[in-house]
């Protein structure tokens, strides 16, 4: 009965913790207490354009994954909460709207919802254009700043730009209030933009990096450390968060940050870790442990390609290291049949077991296609029969190695085989 | 309430309907010999919660480690996205559907969309859609026009999932075979959608689950700024195969007996539950054939009797992908009960008198054709007078060939671009000359069966002719000849046989042409 009570108060607070992994307000909270971060940057330009009522435009730029789009919402929580009447949001996303047509439809469509106006769908486009500026207007006139959220900015850079050129002319005009904020992974967002467009957007950049170590640490204590009111038991909050503590000041828990961040320190590489640690509670007893974040580490690094290839059938072997080997001979471009040749030149020399009719051999050879360790040389020659397209290996050698190295089934003739060339 | 979720295989084709995505009695008789390995899981409706994680356990064999990943990551409700890799035929699907049932609290709404039966983005947002709109206005959603751009789609995928996660309830949307995606037209996009659908929702109650046979590597350049969760569905191993296969056999003895014998060296070929079980089916009844009492359980004679049975068949399995069921069984076959055009077939022992040759059902001239295409993709066409000499080929040829001699180095660079670029193409004209050759050659053999009056040389050209053009398109539609596109210059189609040399000889050998004489080796 105890046992089962703390099993429930277990996954009560496992709850808690993976609705706050999911909750990117969540996590980026922090911010908000912190000076002199983007976040206040951000607020505080797009907080005195609302207030001075004139137009800007300023883009977000850096890796996914690292709170651009976290900041954008943070930001316009407060401001509206700030300015309830002052401002309407329009999003748009280059992904759904790359297209000028959806584009302006979108934002025609989202401008009646804001104020009450009803939409037509059967509305063409220039009339929605007309629509948005008169919009932009009598919005500026009644002192109304709309905010263009446009995420995935690379994306409305391609083609002819006439959404950017059309938003960004509008906002010369004394009489129109907005501001443009453009949310891109890639740092050169702003040179793809036309010269007409570029001259008439404002080159403010907010550049958002990967955190340091120490941020790291901090957002991981943020994020797990259970609060006195999570209405979970006052003593297992105590007990959860003394054994969090520990596990923090240790210094292997030191090691796997380190090693997490060293191949990606995103904040959603950090979240993904800590999501895994979290489902892998221990439910006996109700806590989070060292292992469950090594074992989230040992799930993050692995191999796929190491992976598949301990999948492999020990023809589908053969058939990769008579490739290696035709690569080793600096034969410029091979394929299925070239590889049954040398097959049969080992099989004939070795007289091993292992020498199977090639339509057996052309399904091992299809697995491993199938498996994407291999792929056709080119794309050509669709009409051409498989067994005559130039195939190549999508593995190196060394991983060839180490795989024949770490597979028990392995004969050691294939280890010897693939061993003999690299040294003649 | 609950969406109706079978872990079979048909699940995977019956969603790819539109009206009705899982009514079990329309997609039964879909069901592939693959799934049917494994049985089907017990009815675990109203148990508690240990029992049915062991029913779960029980029910995926050698997939521990796997499922017990899945019931952590899925639920409770809010959960970052997850992607299931793996080869094929490793019980991705089938572990997936399977912890969806299982998890607690139990979802109420499973949206399944498996790419590989939804071949167009219209498709899949139709089959979505329509997943996840309430039961009793499907009659007016039908009505409804599909979206076929992406921003309609989200937007409408947006508005019914808020419907239902304003209830509380947590949705599944499960994508599978997303790796077909890729090739696609405009594949890139649709996958970069299906993959950022987590941060253009921005719902936290939806859980999105991938399942793709390609390793994550073929989707970091499309994520959005979750990455999800991943996990490994690795090969089985070799016990985990017997267990799989021995689960539910009706004499588990006698079959364990058999696949320590069978299972070891198939395993070495190919290590995919489903043609291995393929293999075996056949191979298990020939095992059995010397038992009078199926039921019997053997003892060390009876499986050192079996085994030495067994044996011979075993390496022509180890050298087959697939059987093909024979009309009239090879006994009867060797008692000459044959009739018809049996009568021009032998039975030439290649390998193995066990071996099952395939039969031919084709009129010897479609044979004759057949092997002349044959020789005009593999001969070049400058020896075509050379071989097909009026005065008799095989004398020709011989002198041939040795002054064609090259120097080794010359020769061993011609093999290799033989070997790179495959069967060369041929103009119709060449086809028809050497087919004239080659059936005037071996005339006695054609007068035995065909008609006399369209083999009349002169006065039934005609006749031939239209026959032959009528049999070469016969060949082209059942892909022994394809069609290439024709040549620039001559403007005329151009063909290739797609005939390797070993059926060309079996092909030879049953109108008793002497093909060899004709190849022209290097």
């Amino acid at each position: 009965m105890v046992a089962a009570a703390a099993a429930s108060v277990a996954s009560q607070a496992q709850a808690v913790l993976r609705g706050r992994l999911c909750d990117p307000g969540f996590v980026h909270s922090a911010l908000r207490s912190s000076p002199d971060t983007n976040y206040s940057k951000l607020k505080y330009l797009v907080a005195s354009s609302v207030s001075e009522a004139c137009n800007n435009s300023v883009l977000l730029l850096g890796p996914r994954g690292c709170g651009k789009a976290a900041v954008v919402d943070m930001v316009l929580e407060d401001l509206k909460k700030e300015h309830p009447d002052a401002i309407s949001v329009i999003r748009l996303n280059g992904m759904l709207h790359s297209d000028d047509n959806c584009a302006t439809k979108e934002i025609a469509r989202q401008l009646c919802l804001e104020h009450q106006l009803s939409f037509s769908k059967m509305a063409s486009s220039d009339d929605n254009t007309e629509f948005i500026i008169d919009m932009l207007r009598e919005c500026g006139l009644a002192h109304k700043t709309i905010l263009f959220i446009l995420e995935e900015f690379d994306l409305f850079a391609q083609g002819k730009q006439r959404l950017l050129y059309s938003l960004l002319d509008a906002m010369q005009s004394l009489t129109s209030q907005a501001v443009v904020i453009g949310v891109s992974c890639r740092l050169d967002a702003d040179q793809l933009l036309e010269k007409r467009v570029r001259s008439r957007f404002s080159h403010r950049k907010l550049l958002f990096v990967p955190s340091s170590l120490e941020d790291t640490q901090r957002l991981v204590e943020h994020l797990l450390i259970l609060a006195k009111d999570s209405g979970l038991p006052a003593k297992y909050i105590t007990d959860y968060n003394s054994r969090l503590t520990n596990i923090f000041s240790d210094k292997k828990f030191k090691g796997i940050l380190n090693s997490l961040m060293d191949a990606d320190a995103t904040t959603s590489n950090i979240l993904r870790f800590l999501f895994r640690a979290v489902s892998y509670m221990d439910m006996e007893s109700g806590f989070l442990s060292m292992e469950s974040f090594l074992k989230a580490l040992s799930s993050l690094q692995r191999q796929p390609k190491m992976d598949s290839l301990q999948d492999l059938s020990i023809l589908e072997l053969y058939i990769l290291v008579c490739m290696h080997r035709l690569e080793d001979k600096e034969q410029s471009s091979y394929n299925f049949t070239s590889i049954m040749k040398e097959y049969r030149s080992i099989q004939d020399a070795y007289k091993t077991s292992d020498k199977y009719a090639s339509t057996v051999c052309f399904r091992a050879f299809e697995h491993l296609l199938d498996r994407e360790l291999i792929s056709f040389g080119d794309n050509r020659g669709r009409n051409q029969a498989l067994e005559y397209r130039p195939v190549k290996l999508l593995i190196s050698s060394r991983e060839l190695a180490q795989s024949l190295k770490l597979n028990t089934t392995c004969p050691a003739l294939l280890q010897k085989l693939f061993d003999r060339e690299r040294y003649m | 309430m609950s969406q109706p979720v079978t872990p079979r295989r048909t699940t995977r084709s019956s969603a790819g309907s539109v009206s009705d995505p899982a009514s079990p009695s329309k997609s039964r008789p879909k069901s592939t010999p693959r799934r049917q390995l494994i049985p089907a899981a017990a009815k675990e409706e109203g148990e508690d919660e240990r029992s049915s994680i062991n029913v779960l356990l029980e029910a995926l064999p050698g997939r521990r480690a796997q499922a017990s990943d899945l019931l952590r990551l899925l639920a409770p409700a809010p959960a970052l996205p997850l992607l299931l890799y793996g080869g094929a035929a490793t019980g991705k699907t089938r572990a997936l559907l399977l912890a969806l049932r299982h998890i607690r609290p139990r979802p109420q709404r499973v949206a399944y969309a498996a790419l590989r039966s939804l071949p167009s983005p219209r498709a899949l947002f139709a089959s979505l859609l329509s997943q996840l709109s309430p039961p009793p206005s499907s009659s007016a959603s039908s009505r409804q026009r599909v979206p076929d751009k992406p921003s309609d789609f989200v937007a409408a995928l947006r508005d019914a999932l808020a419907g239902l996660c304003a209830q509380g309830e947590a949705v599944y949307l499960v994508f599978d075979n997303l790796e077909v995606v890729r090739s696609w037209e405009k594949g890139g996009q649709l996958l970069a959608l299906i993959l950022r659908l987590h941060d253009l929702l921005r719902l936290p109650q939806v859980v999105l689950v991938y399942v793709s046979s390609a390793t994550p590597d073929a989707y970091y350049s499309m994520t959005g700024s979750v990455e999800p969760n991943h996990i490994y569905f690795p090969d089985y191993t070799v016990d985990e195969v017997r267990d799989i296969l021995i689960r539910g056999h009706p004499n588990p003895k006698l079959y364990a007996s058999f696949l320590s014998v069978a299972l070891t060296p198939l395993f070495r070929v190919t290590r995919r539950v489903d043609e291995l079980g393929a293999a075996l089916e056949p191979l298990f009844r020939r095992y059995c054939e010397p038992l009078g009492d199926l039921e019997a359980v053997p003892d060390e004679s009876i499986k050192r009797r079996l085994f030495e049975h067994i044996q011979p068949h075993l390496a022509v399995a180890l050298n087959e992908t697939f059987s093909v069921p024979m009309r009239a069984s090879v006994d009867q076959f060797k008692d000459g009960n044959s009739g018809g055009k049996a009568s021009t077939k032998r039975q030439f022992g290649s390998r193995d008198s066990l071996s099952t040759e395939l039969e031919f059902h084709m009129s010897v001239s479609a044979k004759y054709l057949l092997l002349s295409a044959f020789l005009a993709s593999r001969n070049p066409a400058t020896l075509d007078a050379a071989l097909f000499d009026s005065t008799g080929g095989s004398d020709n040829h011989r002198r041939k060939r040795k002054s064609s001699q090259a120097s080794m180095n010359m020769k061993d660079t011609m093999v290799e671009e033989m070997l790179m670029k495959g069967p060369g193409t041929f103009p119709l004209e060449r086809l028809l000359a050497i087919f004239q050759c080659i059936t005037s050659v071996s005339e006695d053999a054609l007068n035995d069966v065909e008609c006399p009056d369209s083999m009349m040389n002169g006065s039934g050209m005609t006749g031939l002719m239209s026959d032959v053009l009528l049999q070469l398109s016969t060949l082209c539609n059942s892909n022994f000849l394809s069609k290439s596109r024709s040549c620039p210059l001559e403007g005329s189609a151009r063909y290739r046989s797609n005939i390797d040399e070993d059926l060309a000889l079996k092909v030879a050998r049953s109108v008793s042409f002497p093909l060899s004489k004709y190849i022209y080796r290097r």
